[in-house]
């Protein structure tokens, strides 16, 4: 019993340091790869593409930037003072973009606006136009892809600001008011300054999903860090290089990171400060109230409704051939299960680990955790890379002479890349689920003869339910989403919904890539519904 | 002549590097005996509570119980084998069960044994009629009558209480002090109680303590 007892103790002690191991090396091997030798094919790529890259993600970043700023920015302020027509379900529903991957928005938009989309088709028809002539302009270049970008993942600029625009003060704005300044001003001179920690923590979010997609910009054919990985890789099969490449993109995305954490940490700092009074909502009619719906209903049509209705138009042609073969199915099963080893290992783990914090479990314990969470923000692309080269120095030197089997190819790779990219969404439910769990409770019933284990499965766990679920579902959405991780390291002939769209897309065979896209966002919703309830719950000095 | 049954000795005690919160503390408890700790906020009353319960470990010193050694040089036992109950200010009971159900929460035995225990206690504490109520729907002073319920259900030989009626208003905290103080006498339970009012301390304790620059003096 004692030796049960010792090694147990051990294995809490031992788990989370070995998996952060797992973790890191493979990271640590694409960075390594900067100090290690450069070919031809980077000589190539350094005088001939590279500058092209850097190039388009620089144009890529700043416009998107600009326009998700002008969206997220200004659907919050107008949300958080003012009431105007439709408001009550327009306030929940513009972070509805969010379930749609930047991908699948642009394979709607060429299916839309192409020579003969069905936008271009219907404009056609209505005005009687000539066939060849095409009424909305080329989408398939870097300002279409902005616009996808930005017309997606707006909602992470609105979700920041309008916390702090919520967070403001009456005070504040009565103050500015004192002080002469109108509605303009007050926006421009006040309000935004002030959430300028909530916007940048946002922004960075927006830039680190835009500098990570692959499936939008390979659309497009615009040539980004991403598609050059792929190609190097897939096109040269050269994985040193795309390591490099992979390195290069690692560091930007690092320093993104850091940003937003700094930035993060300064919003609740600004929260703390003032004295709260809630905010008075001016009530706006006639023209005034429809521009504001206007303003706010646009990005909720572009980045959701009409990527929506033009699923359903394709798959209404075929629906029971499409939505049942079994091509469809075994994409959906494979899904599922992936969604479902990942989404219970990563809540396990975040119990296990937050559980440990929680009775001390030392600073390594929560540097570890930190570690762990950065995974969410590297591109699924740099993480598959990573894990190929991995498993191939594992492979090469262990499993295949000794156990007989190859790691490179098999689901244990995919799986690894899932928990990577995911752990951080269950840390942080589960971490909050923790908080809202007085320490007292943990100190009576330790003083009621309960032990630790016994507090976590008759205490935490039942408090915790509405947590561990939503950990487990935000996971599953995740997994279903991702796409260049998924490309790479699945086993032949593994689709999943993501991979199966990927693919019809790109042999242009919208009806089906419908149904599984469909699938997608609908199950990409589950999480916006619990961040609408978010939403909705947040407001200090709310009875 | 009463035995003691907790001892304190030379306990000293900081927070990680911090400024020495306790020092060389030295205390004894008799069977039965009720002890009040007096002192500002922040003067480290919680901690010593906190240290005889076993949620902190003292910097020096040893901790005897029950003529058994609960702390010292290479001994520590953990909260859950010390058999000393706890009763807080914030009442801390578990949201997710009702008030029956929280005080069979340190119950052992079998099913009958707990439920007919933990009526017994809500009984002597007046809160048998909100028996299968949740914590939410209670008031402060109900709260408080069952998390002490629950303290008191194990029957340990002895509770310790952290500023447990200050949250009342100044009528249910005076029957409540009673129900306590007769309930502790007619069980024979011992008790230290943390509070910072002079006279709350003169009714409820036999022996009153105050807590001063890391130091104790007896002052009644």
């Amino acid at each position: 019993m004692a030796l049960l007892n010792q090694f147990l103790k051990n294995m809490f002690r031992f788990a989370p340091l070995i998996f952060l191991i797992i973790l890191i090396t493979p990271l640590v091997l694409v960075l390594l790869s900067l100090f290690g030798e450069y070919n031809d094919n980077w000589n190539h790529l350094y005088n001939y593409v590279l500058p092209n890259y850097v190039v388009n993600s620089i144009l890529l970043i700043l416009g998107v930037s600009v326009l998700s700023t002008i969206l997220g920015v200004g659907t919050a302020w107008l949300m958080t003072n003012f009431d105007f027509a439709n408001k009550s379900w327009l306030e929940w529903a513009v972070i509805l973009p969010l379930a749609v991957p930047p991908y699948i928005l642009a394979y709607t938009f060429t299916g839309l606006f192409d020579s003969y989309g069905s936008a271009n088709e219907l404009v056609k028809t209505l005005f009687t136009l000539d066939e060849n002539y095409a009424f909305f302009p080329n989408v398939r270049n870097i300002f279409g892809a902005i616009i996808v970008f930005a017309f997606t993942l707006y909602p992470y600029i609105y979700l920041t600001t309008r916390m702090a625009f919520i967070n403001q003060s009456r005070s504040l704005i009565e103050a500015g008011k004192l002080l002469g300044f109108n509605n303009w001003a007050l926006f421009f001179r006040l309000a935004v300054p002030l959430v300028r920690p909530a916007l940048i923590a946002g922004l960075a979010l927006v830039i680190m999903e835009t500098l990570s997609d692959f499936g939008a910009v390979e659309h497009f054919a615009v040539q980004t860090f991403t598609t050059g990985i792929f190609r190097t890789w897939f096109g040269m099969y050269d994985l040193n290089t795309a390591m490099q490449l992979s390195s290069i993109l690692m560091i930007f995305i690092v320093f993104f990171i850091l940003i937003e954490r700094y930035e993060r940490n300064r919003m609740s700092f600004t929260y703390a400060g003032s004295t709260f009074k809630k905010t008075s909502k001016k009530k706006l009619r006639g023209f005034k109230s429809l521009c504001a719906f206007v303003f706010c209903f646009s990005p909720l049509f572009i980045g959701f409704i009409l990527p929506i209705i033009e699923l359903t138009n394709w798959a209404i042609f075929y629906p029971s051939e499409y939505f049942f073969s079994t091509n469809i199915l075994n994409s959906l099963f494979n899904t599922a299960t992936m969604g479902l080893i990942a989404g219970i290992i990563c809540t396990i783990f975040a119990l296990f680990i937050n559980f440990l914090n929680r009775f001390g479990g030392g600073n390594f314990l929560k540097l570890s955790s930190q570690f762990l969470s950065l995974g969410y923000a590297l591109p699924g692309l740099v993480l598959a890379v990573g894990i190929i080269q991995f498993f191939s120095l594992i492979d090469n030197n262990l499993t295949k002479y000794f156990l007989g089997f190859s790691l490179v190819g098999s689901l244990l790779g995919l799986v690894l890349a899932y928990i990577i990219k995911a752990y951080a969404l269950a840390n942080n439910t589960i971490e909050s689920g923790f908080q809202r769990i007085s320490n007292s409770i943990d100190d009576v019933s330790l003083s009621l003869n309960g032990s630790k284990l016994k507090i976590f499965f008759k205490v935490h766990m039942p408090l915790m339910k509405t947590s561990i679920f939503t950990s487990f579902l935000l996971v599953i959405s995740e997994v279903i989403k991702e796409l260049p991780a998924t490309l790479i390291l699945r086993p032949f002939n593994f689709d999943t919904l993501a991979v199966t769209t990927y693919i019809y897309a790109a042999e242009e065979r919208m009806y089906e890539a419908a149904s599984p896209a469909i699938m997608i966002v609908l199950t990409g919703l589950i999480p916006i519904i619990f961040l609408s309830q978010l939403i909705r719950d947040s407001r200090p000095g709310k009875s | 002549m009463k035995r003691d049954l907790l001892v304190l000795k030379n306990i000293s005690f900081e927070y990680e590097s911090d400024k020495e919160i306790l020092s060389e503390i030295n205390l004894s408890l008799k069977e039965g005996e009720i002890i009040g700790i007096l002192g500002p906020s922040g003067i480290g009353k919680s901690s010593l509570l906190r240290l005889i319960t076993g949620l902190e470990k003292p910097k020096t010193g040893e901790i005897f119980y029950n003529n058994e050694t609960l702390c010292g040089e290479k001994i520590f036992v953990p909260p859950n084998k010390r058999g000393i109950g706890l009763v807080l200010q914030e009442k801390a009971l578990f949201p997710h069960l009702n008030s029956l159900e929280n005080v069979k929460f340190g119950l052992r035995g079998s099913k009958a044994s707990k439920e007919a225990q933990a009526i017994k206690f809500l009984k002597l504490l007046k809160a048998e009629k909100f028996a299968k109520t949740y914590p939410n729907s209670l008031s402060g002073g109900e709260q408080q009558r069952v998390a002490i319920a629950r303290a008191l259900a194990p029957e340990p030989k002895t509770v310790l209480l952290d500023e447990p009626f200050s949250s009342l208003d100044t009528d249910l905290r005076r029957d409540l002090r009673n129900d306590t103080r007769d309930l502790f006498k007619e069980t024979n339970t011992s008790s230290i109680i943390v509070t910072h009012e002079l006279e709350e301390a003169k009714v409820f304790c036999d022996r009153i303590y105050k807590l001063e620059n890391a130091n104790i003096k007896e002052i009644f």
